[in-house]
């Protein structure tokens, strides 16, 4: 086959916020210069993503080396996370732009082409995020055009998904059971890696984007209630009993602690993953983690960013 | 709108959180996520809340940040050199035994290991802990092997202290555990498969065709016989090159054995050497010669550089004759043309003496492919190789109006190919778009007043966009000349510049990713394609034409999605 491999550019897969916020399987390059991946777990192997979204925050902040910002797009099916480095002063500018818009009030849509990154957390987990390339503010038409893009791949990784699920996990298997050449390699990983998940939970954002574009008003409801604001927002102290099926954030943090602390605490971002995956979001978490130690003292922090249980 | 009411609850929350915000502004942002941001209002509700706080100059939660500095890699040899607490753990182990195990962890099943690792696995006394794989790494810790773990971190509980392989762990072979099994198959393939591969091959075929050949040593010692031609089985034909006698005739059935793949430029071809084995084969039903023949034409898009003995048929577009003297001071004519048929087009040249009209119909045998500029181009030798048709294979092409539609990655993946028409999303902007400088002699794009070959000198002003464009599945770099790059934006090369000069050369990037980042484009032109990806000439540019509307209910035939 290509024996040479020499570095071609690596396509930009189209993909909704929900998919790449669930991944948390990195393949990191063998060499110096081979490409990185976060596999999904329908199988995408994501170096370089076109993605979406309402803008939702921009922050700049200060660092040594200069300026950097993190900035949020929502999609219908979560958030996108992306940054823009302080050794990309090319984009500055226009990150610039984008921040002043922003904090002055205005919402816009905006398509990014952006790196995959992710950041590790002790025990494995896996927080997803972009850094950006290429970065414009699109009318509602080019976003619905998106939309439509992200919704034909995922429909493209689910038949992928499903095809490969009566299959042996080997790359010719794979590929006789109908999954795509470029699916094949993300497919064995996503597959060795990731337990049975409902792939119910993807179809709700293409319904959801197919409807909008097609201006229907069928409306999909997702499977699992995403928690709400007034959960998150309970005053301090207060038992919380709104039943949530993913749990509440504070007992989920208390269970985790519980479950990990051999001694020396857990750490600040097992704690906020655990929280992400039972689907609060990473604020609800950093505000419940503050809650439990400076309010309800059920937490005590012994060294700068590793948790326990106050002892009783 | 009656349907404010609906946003009652989300409203209720959004007053709680910013007591002054006011109840219509809230109603139409709202209103605004959901039928412009497509986000419906309880999706939207943190969003707004926040929009709210911050117009009312509330504290906002931030996003945090707490960097950790990256933990520097610990190189050690023994375990013993280990502290509680060490990560990003380099060390070599022996793998002594591995356990998988299938943990539910946070609702999900994983699989999980653990076992045995022993420091000092090459020589002296070696100490064993335990190791936990938390990253599926049993395809490289199977027992009995040794292993190099880079990214590790040590585990400390119970006053014991074991190793934790983590997801992002890298796991490097270093010794095979059991016993490595290396196969050499002597098992024919198919000669489709035998072309893709590399290395030692068996075929069993027949000799399509054969010709004794000469080929002039390099360091001039002289020339060495060989016998070059073609074989066929039912899944596709292959050129070979035999460095020693060939006595088996054209159409005989033959087994060869061990024989090597080797490529010239893009083709690749059998080698037949001292190691090669070759018998004849019997099979009173392997495809007869009549068969294989049909099985060796060739259509234009299957064209690859260094082919030969191809068999073709093309239409000609146009025809030209070109005289020269070549370096040994000989006056040669030339003949050559655009052809085309119903898979692309390309060039035909011929040192043969010959005069096709536009139009004709051209059968070819035994041609070769050089390529010129990136694309193919058949090339015969004697007017002997051709045939003009009188019966027409296909229905006239009219060359005007003749771009085959391939899709992108058909053609990222195939070779290089004229009278294309592929499309793609625009994911990438060139900075050096829009007015650039040709070296005067060489016609290269000079970088800051330099040619790389011709050094400083005053440029040639041209005009041309890079793009690249994807489809999510291939990409392709697209280079815009200046008519279809003045056609495509609207402006013309005095205005391109006046943009540049009053707005900077960022401005202007600026502008085109504004209008075209994240749009659809069609191509019609030509793809060069090479190890490195392809590269699309277009010779014209539209933008897609559909509507979302359009777009989505496509997808949904396409996928058989229904609402």
């Amino acid at each position: 086959m290509n024996q040479a491999t020499r570095r071609s550019r690596q396509t930009a897969i189209r993909l909704f916020a929900q998919e790449y916020m669930d991944a948390d399987l990195p393949e990191e390059g063998a060499g110096e210069y081979d490409p990185s991946f976060v596999i999904t777990k329908l199988g995408a192997k994501v170096n370089r993503a076109l993605v979406g979204g309402v803008i939702d925050r921009v922050e700049r902040r200060e660092t040594e080396s200069g300026s950097f910002y993190t900035a949020h797009l929502r999609d219908p099916t979560g958030t996108h996370r992306f940054e823009v480095a302080s050794f990309q002063p090319e984009l500055h500018a226009d990150i610039e732009e984008i921040l002043n818009r922003f904090e002055s009030g205005d919402r816009f849509l905006m398509l990014l082409v952006g790196r995959a990154r992710w950041f590790e957390t002790e025990d494995g987990g896996m927080f997803t995020s972009f850094r950006a390339e290429e970065f414009s503010i699109v009318d509602k038409d080019l976003y619905t055009h998106w939309l439509v893009e992200a919704s034909e791949a995922t429909l493209r990784r689910l038949d992928a998904y499903e095809a490969s699920i009566e299959s042996d996990l080997t790359p010719a298997a794979l590929e006789s059971a109908g999954v795509p050449s470029d699916l094949i390699d993300g497919m064995v990983l996503a597959r060795g890696h990731y337990g049975e998940f409902d792939t119910e939970n993807y179809r709700v954002g293409i319904l959801q984007s197919l409807s909008m574009a097609t201006g229907s008003d069928a409306i999909f409801e997702a499977p699992p209630a995403q928690p709400t604001l007034e959960q998150s927002n309970e005053s301090a102290g207060e038992v919380i009993q709104t039943p949530v099926p993913t749990g509440d954030v504070s007992d989920i943090l208390l269970e985790t602690i519980r479950i990990k602390d051999d001694g020396d605490g857990v750490d600040y971002d097992t704690l906020v993953h655990a929280a992400v995956v039972a689907g609060h979001s990473r604020e609800e978490a950093e505000d419940a983690i503050d809650n439990l130690r400076d309010i309800e003292g059920s937490i005590i922090e012994p060294r700068f960013s590793f948790f326990r249980l106050t002892p009783q | 709108m009656s349907d404010d009411g609906r946003y009652a609850t989300q409203i209720a929350v959004v007053k709680e959180e910013c007591k002054d915000a006011d109840e219509a502004e809230i109603i139409k942002e709202f209103r605004r996520y959901e039928e412009e941001f497509l986000i419906p209002p309880e999706d939207a509700l943190r969003s707004v809340i926040r929009k709210f706080q911050i117009a009312a100059g509330q504290e906002v939660s931030t996003i945090s940040s707490r960097s950790r500095p990256a933990i520097a890699e610990k190189k050690v040899t023994k375990f013993s050199e280990l502290k509680d607490d060490d990560k990003n753990v380099t060390i070599e182990v022996a793998v002594v035994s591995y356990i998988p195990k299938i943990q539910t962890v946070r609702g999900e099943e994983r699989q999980i290991a653990y076992g045995w690792v022993e420091d000092s696995p090459w020589e002296g006394e070696r100490e064993r802990w335990d190791f936990t794989d938390w990253g599926d790494h049993s395809q490289n810790l199977t027992p009995g092997s040794i292993v190099r773990l880079e990214g590790v971190s040590v585990n400390f509980w119970n006053d014991r202290r074991s190793i934790n392989i983590n997801r992002p762990s890298r796991v490097t072979v270093l010794k095979e555990g059991g016993q490595p099994v290396t196969k050499i198959s002597d098992e024919p393939v198919p000669i489709s498969e035998a072309g893709e591969a590399e290395g030692i091959v068996s075929v069993v075929a027949r000799v399509l065709s054969k010709k004794d050949d000469q080929i002039v040593k390099k360091d001039g010692s002289g020339t060495l016989d060989i016998v070059r031609g073609r074989l066929a089985d039912p899944s596709g034909t292959i050129g070979f090159i035999s460095w020693r006698d060939f006595e088996h005739e054209v159409g005989s059935l033959i087994k060869i054995d061990r024989a090597q793949i080797r490529r010239f430029r893009d083709t690749p071809e059998i080698n037949i050497g001292d190691l090669t084995k070759i018998e004849p084969f019997h099979d009173s039903s392997f495809a007869s010669m009549d068969d294989l023949q049909s099985v060796n034409r060739s259509t234009i898009s299957e064209l690859r550089d260094g082919a030969r003995d191809i068999e073709i048929t093309v239409q000609v577009e146009n025809w030209q004759a070109r005289t020269f003297t070549n370096a040994d001071g000989e006056e040669r004519t030339v003949r050559s043309g655009d052809v085309m048929d119903p898979t692309g087009r390309c060039r035909l040249t011929s040192w043969g003496e010959m005069s096709p009209e536009p139009g004709a119909f051209l059968h070819l045998k035994g041609a070769r492919v050089q390529f010129w500029q990136g694309s193919p181009d058949l090339v015969i030798d004697s007017a002997d190789q051709v045939i003009d048709l009188s019966d027409p294979p296909w229905d006239a092409i009219d060359p005007a109006d003749h771009w085959v539609e391939v899709d992108l990655t058909d053609l990222v993946n195939g070779g290089s190919r004229r009278g294309i028409r592929t499309a793609g999303t625009v994911v990438a902007i060139a900075n050096n778009s829009g007015i650039i400088e040709r070296c005067p002699e060489c016609r290269r794009v000079m970088r800051e007043g330099e040619c790389a070959e011709h050094g400083p000198q005053r440029g040639d002003e041209d005009v041309r966009l890079r793009f690249v464009l994807d489809d999510g599945i291939s990409n392709a770099s697209t280079l815009i000349g200046k008519e279809a790059t003045e056609a495509l934006t609207g402006m013309d090369q005095a205005q391109i510049r006046d943009a540049i000069d009053a707005n900077t050369r960022a401005g202007y990037i600026a502008t085109l990713r504004e209008r075209f980042l994240a749009r659809k484009l069609h191509v019609n032109g030509r793809a060069m394609v090479d190890t490195q990806g392809a590269i699309l000439m277009a010779d014209s540019v539209e933008v897609d034409t559909r509507t979302p509307e359009e777009a989505a209910n496509e997808v949904m035939a396409r996928w058989g999605v229904v609402l």
